[in-house]
């Protein structure tokens, strides 16, 4: 069945916007390809009809480079993989324009993995200064245990890049757009630096980059086709779409495949079926109708709070007056090569000094917490629903209060994650916020 | 197979595309055709689904049949069961059945020209007396609701048989486990799989089971036409229950029994219904009919008033209807699932304002005990 429709049509005449409606949906992963729509694989064991056979199984794990990449695989138990997952992998990869993904039961689940597969003792880790709370955790507080050590750096400005970069260096880590405050990387120019270096490198040797690609989802950028070795994904996020599942996802070359596979059976942060199953079914498949609606919210919005009196300013890519949008605006694009900005808007209110700003900020959320029927203060972010955060106290409490500055981060800083709500109302509810600080 | 074999293994055999020992929840509503008129035997959800079929399976071996109909409640596969009958018709029903089941009958089906004659039919000869040249289908509850009264099954087969009529049983409150219907000569089975067969209060659902062809083959042109099937999800939580039906009902009898005694012991209960006790008036024929007496207990108290202090002040036992959950509940039935059958017509089978039924969980027993005696104290 499955063979005799992937004959029929060639399918990279169609676009990306079709791709993930459909994604490999004749897969070879699990011969329900007559169901229109998958069932959810509900066992965590799977019974093996002879040894010889269970023995093909265990040898067959991780083992995908000698493959035939269209056999269906021997599935043995949930943990080491099943049909869901298997599905699931193929469409992300399809969407990032990788060669392969492995999914984890969060993104930290993947980022763990994707650093774990990478360093060993002894190895150093260059990331962005800027970077989600619990990624920034990791590095430095569990990391360094096992004598990995992180480097944080100012990657918006590669001229000191180079010097950074010792024999033992192994990963150049950054999000792009940063969390919260949208910090912009620039991945083609350090894929040519690593590219540079890796020349008088041996394999064991070689430097990688690594990208969370969350804030922008694969709709606005493409981390892999500028360069990068690694995408990393919260599917908890843009990509699940509704709030309602946790996932993560490692995308990258298919020679990786095998060791991410082992490292998420041996580590055990599996994805679980039925989020595999909605994450499929719902999020990816909605993934472009979501974001571009997002996007036009989101450039109507960013745009009234910088024309307002009472804002400091608005990191917003699509702003003429962002830091980084000529960048922006290069690698941050949709399916068809538009501009694509995202759905993340990093702001903060008119104050005398930090201080002053971070007060009038937990004011301001404090009352549309409470009286703001669109914006609903809580972490997370790419959820049907507006999110507005407070990241000094929230997502980045891990960075002292003395530091923020230095990590970007102003103190008073506001991330609001926009939602499917109609731009007009969620500008209502900022105005009221706004009228009472 | 024996009973437990049968829970866990009929109707759920591994996957054949992966090996996968747990059924999956095939949520498909359409299936691809290959061609026109060619397919796998799969052509839109209503008509078939895997999870479904393996549920169907399943209860039909539990309960000793040969085809399962499942539905999204009990009511619709009762419904669905009318569907034997047509305008003209007429109907036996034990005159103490479900209070859904009555208004079902009376306020909907009379008026599609269906007639029904209400008969204790804990006397059998009753049934007999109540047969009318269009009479299709006796119905029975045994043990009714909430009154716990037994129906002879084979005497009323007896009849049933000689006069060439269908015999339906609503096996709902003792469950497979503790009888089987089918095995005494009823024709078909119906359950309510949201009390005992799901147990843990959490799914509805609904299924006949018959080993008869003519009987199978309109239900399942009923669940095509009528459309009242249970989702895959809700069929696959079912199945993952019906694993544990023994363990549960072993627990649920050990329980009611000491409830039951608990209560004949209290000064302020005026009678205990449960089949299990000696004094019951049908005891032998539990004895006989059944392989244990389940989790259902009745009591009359001394007053409404006291039965409705002792719903205040009940901790564990949760005020609520619906039954054969893990946990205890308890209802009043005057005014809760029999509220649509009239005041004179349940009181002539003892179901007055002071009754209250329990549907004793598996928690400790020991507990249950103590939150009655703190209650009724």
């Amino acid at each position: 069945m499955a063979k005799k429709k992937a004959q029929k049509v060639d399918e990279s005449s169609y676009s990306m916007e079709t791709h993930i409606l459909y994604g490999k949906n004749f897969s070879d992963k699990w011969d329900y390809s007559h169901h229109v729509t998958a069932p959810i694989s509900s066992s965590t064991t799977f019974r093996l009809d002879s040894v010889e056979r269970g023995a093909a199984g265990f040898m067959q794990f991780a083992n995908t480079l000698n493959l035939d990449p269209d056999e269906a695989p021997i599935f043995i138990y949930d943990r080491l993989g099943e049909p869901n997952k298997d599905m699931l992998e193929e469409n992300l990869a399809d969407v990032e324009r990788g060669e392969t993904a492995v999914s984890y039961a969060t993104g930290m689940g993947a980022i763990s993995a994707v650093l774990g597969i990478l360093t060993r003792s002894g190895d150093e880790i260059i990331a962005h200064k800027t970077l989600y709370g619990c990624t920034f955790s990791l590095l430095t507080n569990w990391l360094p245990r096992y004598n990995i050590k992180t480097i944080m750096a100012d990657l918006t400005d590669l001229k000191s890049l180079n010097s950074l970069i010792t024999s033992a260096a192994r990963v150049i880590y950054f999000e792009s757009p940063a969390n919260p405050n949208l910090d912009i990387i620039d991945i083609r120019s350090i894929a040519a630096i690593a590219k540079e270096i890796n020349k008088n490198r041996t394999e064991s040797e070689k430097l990688y980059i690594v990208v969370d690609n969350t804030f922008a989802t694969p709709y606005c950028q493409r981390p892999l086709e500028l360069g990068a070795d690694f995408v990393v994904h919260s599917l908890t996020k843009g990509i699940g779409g509704f709030g309602a599942d946790m996932g993560g996802a490692a995308i990258g070359r298919k020679e990786f495949r095998d060791l991410l596979l082992l490292y998420r059976k041996d580590m055990g942060a599996v994805l679980n079926t039925k989020s595999a199953w909605a994450i499929m079914t719902y999020g990816l498949p909605s993934l472009a109708l979501r974001m571009s609606k997002i996007i036009q919210t989101s450039i109507k919005v960013a745009e009234f709070l910088e024309s307002h009196p009472k804002v400091h300013f608005v990191n917003y890519p699509s702003l003429k007056s962002f830091k980084w949008y000529d960048l922006a605006r290069d690698q941050m694009t949709d399916f068809d090569g538009n501009f694509a900005p995202g759905g993340i808007i990093f702001f903060s209110i008119k104050g005398k000094n930090a201080d002053e700003r971070r007060a009038k900020s937990s004011k301001f959320m404090d009352y549309v917490a409470v009286n703001a029927y669109t914006l609903t203060l809580a972490v997370s972010l790419g959820h049907s629903r507006t999110l507005i955060e407070h990241p000094a106290s929230m997502t980045h409490s891990v960075i002292p209060a003395d530091k923020l500055l230095e990590k970007g981060i102003e103190p008073g800083g506001i991330r609001l994650a926009i939602g499917l709500e109609k731009a007009d109302d969620l500008i209502l509810d900022l105005k009221k916020g706004l009228a009472i600080v | 197979m024996g009973f437990s074999t049968d829970a866990i293994h009929a109707g759920q055999r591994p996957d054949p595309v992966t090996g996968a020992v747990i059924t999956p929840v095939y949520l498909t509503t359409t299936y691809h055709q290959e061609e026109l008129g060619v397919n796998k035997g799969y052509e839109y959800g209503r008509l078939h689904n895997l999870t479904r079929e393996a549920l169907e399976k399943n209860v039909a071996a539990l309960e000793k049949g040969k085809y399962g109909i499942a539905f999204s409640s009990g009511l619709a596969a009762i419904q669905a069961f009318m569907g034997l009958v047509k305008s003209g018709d007429h109907v036996i029903v034990s005159n103490n059945v479900y209070g859904g089941t009555f208004r079902l009958f009376e306020t909907i089906m009379t008026g599609y020209g269906v007639e029904f004659s209400w008969v204790d039919t804990a006397s059998p000869e009753n049934i007999e007396h109540a047969i009318k040249s269009n009479t299709k289908i006796v119905y029975l509850e045994t043990p009714t609701n909430p009154m716990l009264t037994l129906t002879d099954i084979e005497e009323v087969v007896k009849i049933t048989r000689r006069q060439k009529l269908i015999c339906v049983v609503d096996n709902t409150f003792m469950s497979p486990y503790f009888q089987n219907p089918l095995i005494l000569g009823a024709d078909a089975v119906i359950h309510s799989s949201t009390k005992y067969l799901n147990g843990h209060s959490d799914v509805l659902g609904g299924i006949v089971v018959t080993s008869s062809e003519i009987i199978h083959d309109r239900l399942r042109y009923m669940q095509k036409a009528a459309g009242s099937i249970p989702s895959p999800f809700d069929c696959w939580l079912t199945l993952r229950s019906t694993k544990t039906l023994a363990v549960r009902m072993k627990q649920h009898e050990i329980n009611a029994f000491t409830v039951a005694k608990y209560l004949v012991s209290s000064k302020c209960v005026k009678r205990v219904y449960y089949p299990g006790l000696p004094d019951h008036p049908q005891h032998q024929l539990a004895k006989r009919q059944m392989s244990g007496f389940g989790g259902m207990v009745t009591a009359e108290f001394d007053s409404f008033e006291m039965a409705k202090s002792l719903l205040k002040r009940l901790r564990i036992f949760a005020l609520a209807e619906s039954l054969g959950g893990v946990e205890s509940l308890v209802c009043h039935p005057a005014s809760m699932t029999h509220a649509s059958v009239p005041r004179e017509v349940r009181e002539k089978f003892g179901l007055t304002d002071s009754v209250l039924r329990f549907s004793v969980g598996i928690e400790d027993a020991d507990d249950l005990v103590q939150d009655l005696d703190n209650a009724i104290k």
